[in-house]
């Protein structure tokens, strides 16, 4: 019995072993399926997740382009930088990192408290760039600390560099990091937000050419995002080099041209300097130490460098030889992380350095304006060259008194002495006969009260009336009296002095509507011809001629002092503030004598040669009192410059 | 056949695993030769495979795990000398050890986040629930040694097998540490069942299981809640508590069919994959051998736990066979426990793949066991002296 028990039950423990043997299989069999699942099956979908997690793809910026002026010098390069990066993960404390680090290079701690903002934002892994313009000197000082600082890393980035600083402020412009603006308004790709774009002047004007194309670069990345090994996908595509038509050397001279004007440079260190730098906090702020100098003026104040703006243009091509409007900034300071010092400097300057006045700055004509009047009525035949005039020093219309200039009035005067002396009776009786409308649509064919389209964004489009303009943005009727306002460039009319020295191109060219150009290289597009008759320019031309040479001219004493070239031009002098009869019957009060915001803008613009014209000028020199002495002087000086330096 | 079998020996019912003939010779040809040479492939994965996981380099874990086989091997040889009768006759001693070192543990333990699973006597860190695990096997064998098989059909007799279960699982559900708590019980479960235990009582234990997983389940702690949550779908946090499974079923995965190359797999060597030297190694073999490298290291185990089983069919003495099958069972829920954490099936519990992780305890805990298995078969010869 017991043996036939104990058979059974060995049978019943068989067939348990023989079960559990079966459960292993069972147990193999399921992970051999899952595995086959996971590595044949599905193995496609986590080799893609596992690629994923390794590479990262970074964008590699471009070189960008270089500008050049006409002569090839460097007006805006690239320089090597170092940009100094914390991962904020591998610090002990963030903020004690970044105490540390501005012992060593600068860091305010405003800056830090923004860098600590800027790192709760981000995961912690990822590198935090603390400065991107760090010099070699800044890089080893941190390096050797670099065992206290971990997480510190160096990365080597291109820094924009502007060799000419303050000569091209304007120009060039200046670059900056790329803004949320510039990527909703689709002005650069959203893979670009590390890169620099341009914001004003040349740089952002061609900033298509100038970037170039990134490159891409692969990294392999551990878990923490940490590089460990890179390798270049695509290379980047260096931007273009640009070279412009400007001569930096012209501009540079234009620049301390019109800077000083009839001032005499003084030195900052002089007491008297300090004196009235100490008295007058505007003056202070108008000036800069770092330069060294300031200026005195014929009465012996300290005064500030004169404002205002040169632009001289090839009347053939239209190539801009100089273009500068003072005062200016130095795109150095803009393109990088601006201190707050620098940037108040900036914006406290009594004389806006940040606005381009050569195409920005929006001034009535004044006596430049009265080629485009005599013009219009010789081309609709109201006069003639014989035509004269009776000036008596004033002109009434309806029941209102106009001035001339002079008070005691120019006698009997032709177009071509009204030009000379610029005549402002002339130019009344000259007007009410022809007419706003044949004066504005004259102005227009030589750019007046429109865009000239320069390279330089941002240009203002001046303004030129007319009776449908008034009616439509003032919503009155034109009166006879405006006409003779407008007639000596006064009242409504506005230009900036890129669009005078276009005027003046086209005169001198008297064929073609020129316009300016800035890049060199760029076929001139097919400019609209003048269509005004030679006969009329030429009668134009030889009274602007007189302004120079003749007896009585008003730039009489700022010819060229050179052999075969000589000058024609004209001068203007404009009111900023109307003068009232009481003034009038005190005696108007000099220039010198009034502040210096209510001063007469100084106007003057030419072209040379006179017989076979090759550049206009325009220079306007704000509040710089009358035109031919304050704007004549100005152009004289760098027309002979122009031409004894054969450029 | 005329012989009374006495109650602890059970009758025959295979061929002998070795002829006795020389009585020089029969214990070195007792021992399970092909079971060391697979222990050896076993182990040989284990270090290359850490040399791998410290990107091709010896230290730190490497070399330390070849002098660990080295010692495990020893420690397993030593234990093979010890009359298996021996341990059979003392195996309460090393329960009640274990029990007291899982206790001494509640006082002095050291582990993250109040979860104490190491305690560390002479600088070692050991982890007693490993030992403890083999404990209740042995106890567990040597009880029903004693046991008529009429006596398997009464419910008293299973009291005393339920204590020597629950204490040290009740200790080890407590560390908490809900992996091992579950892998002692099914090991220990094995052996009943491997005992003869009769069918009904299987049924009914089976459905009283059933019915208890959802008071189970309020009772665990939340991370164990969402480990299990989490397991169920990755995605709820994948950069989270999903994150170990997200990324190691991305290594696997991209293994495909013959894997990245040794020493190339992009997931373990640049961080990846987490605990990639210890829980997680398998998935570095996964990636870099692809499928074939896991059916290789899968088929090593099989080997193992499959000779296991046919040891045990040659088990004359009662306690031998079951003290092999409850080992075979430890063995076997390592590996399919950990294979199936790391591919996903499971949730994340923290199970070694024994002789390949990175660890001491594990190891050390199958060495003793197999120790065992050594020394039952050498003394199978004394039954029949």
């Amino acid at each position: 019995m017991i043996t036939r028990k104990a058979k059974q039950f060995e049978h019943t423990l068989s067939r348990r072993s023989l079960l559990l043997a079966g459960g292993q299989v069972a147990l193999t069999s399921a992970l051999v399926g899952r595995l086959f699942y996971l590595q044949i099956m599905e193995s496609s979908r986590y080799e893609a997740l596992s690629n994923r997690n390794r590479f990262d793809y970074k964008m590699l910026p471009p070189s960008r382009g270089r500008i050049f002026d006409s002569k090839g010098r460097l007006l805006a390069g690239n320089a090597e930088a170092y940009a100094l990066n914390i991962v904020p993960s591998y610090t002990k404390d963030l903020y004690q990192s970044l105490r540390a680090l501005s012992e060593l290079i600068k860091l305010d701690h405003l800056y830090i408290d923004e860098l600590m903002e800027k790192a709760e934002k981000q995961p912690s892994y990822l590198p935090l760039i603390i400065r991107d313009d760090l010099t070699q000197r800044e890089v080893a000082r941190v390096v050797v600390r670099g065992p206290e600082l971990p997480g510190v890393s160096f990365d080597r980035i291109e820094k924009r560099i502007y060799p000419q600083g303050l000569l091209t402020g304007h120009l060039t412009g200046y670059v900056g990091r790329v803004s949320e603006d510039d990527i909703t308004s689709g002005r650069v790709l959203p893979n670009m937000v590390n890169m620099q774009n341009g914001k004003s002047g040349v740089e952002r004007a061609l900033e298509e050419e100038l970037r170039g194309l990134p490159g891409q670069e692969r990294v392999l990345v551990n878990a923490l995002g940490r590089p460990i090994k890179k390798s270049i996908e695509e290379a980047a595509t260096p931007g273009t080099d640009i070279k412009l038509t400007i001569d930096i050397n012209l501009q540079s001279y234009a620049t301390s041209i019109l800077r000083r004007g009839r001032n005499k440079p003084i030195s900052y260190s002089d007491p008297k300097v300090q004196r009235a730098l100490a008295a007058d906090p505007e003056l202070a702020s108008a000036v800069s130490e770092t330069e060294g100098f300031v200026f005195e003026d014929s009465l012996g104040r300290v005064v500030p460098p004169e404002t205002g703006s040169i632009v001289v243009i090839d009347i053939e091509t239209g190539a801009l030889k100089t273009i500068v409007s003072t005062p200016t900034f130095d795109p150095n300071i803009l393109s990088r992380r601006i201190s707050n010092a620098d940037w108040g400097t900036l914006v406290n300057h009594p004389r806006i350095p940040l606005l381009d006045r050569s195409i920005k700055g929006q001034y009535a004509p004044g006596s430049t304006f009265k080629m485009i009047v005599a013009l219009a009525a010789l081309e609709a035949g109201i006069i003639n060259e014989k035509t004269r005039f009776f000036c008596s020093g004033h002109k009434d219309v309806g029941n209102a008194r106009f001035h001339c200039w002079f008070k005691y009035g120019h006698g009997n005067v032709n177009v071509i002495n009204a030009l000379e002396q610029s005549c402002d009776v002339f130019f009344y009786e000259l007007a009410l006969k022809t007419g706003i409308q044949r004066i504005a649509s004259m102005a227009k064919i030589f750019g007046i009260g429109l865009p000239t389209d320069v390279l330089i964004p941002g240009e203002k489009p001046g303004l030129m009336p007319d009776k449908k303009w008034k009616e439509q943005n003032i919503g009155q009727v034109w009166t006879p009296g405006e006409t003779v306002v407008a007639s000596i460039g006064q009242g409504y009319v506005l230009t900036t002095p890129i669009q005078l020295a276009v005027m003046m191109a086209r005169l001198a060219n008297g064929k073609f509507q020129i316009s300016p150009q800035l890049k060199q290289g760029t076929p001139a597009p097919d400019a609209p011809e003048i269509g005004v008759s030679e006969a009329s320019l030429s009668i134009i031309r030889r009274g602007m001629e007189a302004v120079l040479d003749g007896k009585k001219g008003t730039a009489r004493n700022y010819q060229l002092d050179l052999d075969g070239v000589k000058m024609a031009g004209k001068t203007g002098t404009v009111q900023v503030k109307r003068i009232t009869k009481a003034e009038r019957d005190r005696g108007i009060v000099d220039n010198m004598d009034r502040p210096w915001k209510l001063r007469d803008h100084a106007l003057f613009v030419g072209y040379a040669p006179m017989d076979k014209p090759k550049y206009a000028i325009a220079v306007v020199v704000e509040h710089g009192g009358s035109g031919s002495s304050a704007a004549a002087p100005v152009a004289r000086d760098i027309m002979t410059y122009l031409f004894e330096q054969n450029l | 056949m005329k012989k009374l079998i006495s109650p602890r020996h059970v009758p025959t019912f295979s061929t002998p695993l070795h002829s006795n003939t020389g009585a020089t010779t029969g214990w070195f040809r007792a021992i399970p030769w092909l079971m060391i040479f697979v222990l050896m492939m076993i182990g040989m994965v284990g270090v290359l495979s850490l040399y791998s996981a410290a990107h091709g380099a010896w230290r730190p874990w490497a070399s330390m795990h070849a002098i660990r086989l080295g010692l495990g091997f020893t420690l397993m040889m030593v234990v093979a000398m010890i009359p298996i009768h021996f341990i059979r006759r003392y195996a309460i001693l090393w329960w009640v050890l274990a029990i007291m070192l899982l206790a001494v543990l509640e006082v002095i333990g050291t582990g993250k986040g109040g979860v104490q699973r190491w305690v560390s006597i002479a600088g070692f860190n050991l982890q007693p629930s490993e030992p403890a695990k083999l404990a209740v096997i042995v106890m567990l064998a040597a009880y029903f040694h004693g046991l008529y098989p009429d006596m398997l059909r009464y419910i008293r007799t299973y009291i005393p097998a339920i204590l020597i279960i629950m204490i040290p699982f009740t200790q080890v559900l407590l560390q908490p540490d809900l992996g091992t708590s579950l892998m002692l019980l099914l090991a220990a479960s094995v052996v009943i069942f491997a005992a003869g235990i009769p069918r009904w009582m299987v049924m009914t234990v089976f459905g009283l299981v059933l019915a208890a997983i959802p008071i189970g389940w309020s009772m665990l702690y939340p991370y164990q809640k969402s480990r299990i949550m989490v397991f169920l779908n990755p995605d709820l946090d994948a950069l989270g508590a999903g994150y170990q499974i997200t990324q190691s079923k991305i290594a696997l995965g991209s293994g495909g069919v013959v894997g990245k190359g040794y020493l190339q797999g992009s997931q373990s060597h640049l961080d990846f994959l987490p605990e990639r030297q210890t829980d997680f190694i398998f998935t570095m073999i996964g990636e870099e051998f692809g499928f074939f490298g896991c059916i290789y290291v899968i088929g090593l185990y099989t080997a193992l736990i499959f000779l296991l089983i046919r040891y045990s069919f040659a088990m004359k003495i009662n306690f031998s066979r079951l003290l092999v099958i409850g080992v075979a069972a430890m063995i076997s829920f390592y590996v399919t426990v950990n294979i199936a954490m790391v591919s996903g099936m499971l949730p994340v519990v923290g199970a070694p793949l024994p002789l390949i992780s990175y660890g001491g305890t594990a190891m050390m805990t199958v060495f003793l066991g197999l120790g065992l298995v050594i020394s039952a078969m050498l003394n199978e010869k004394d039954v029949h002296d």
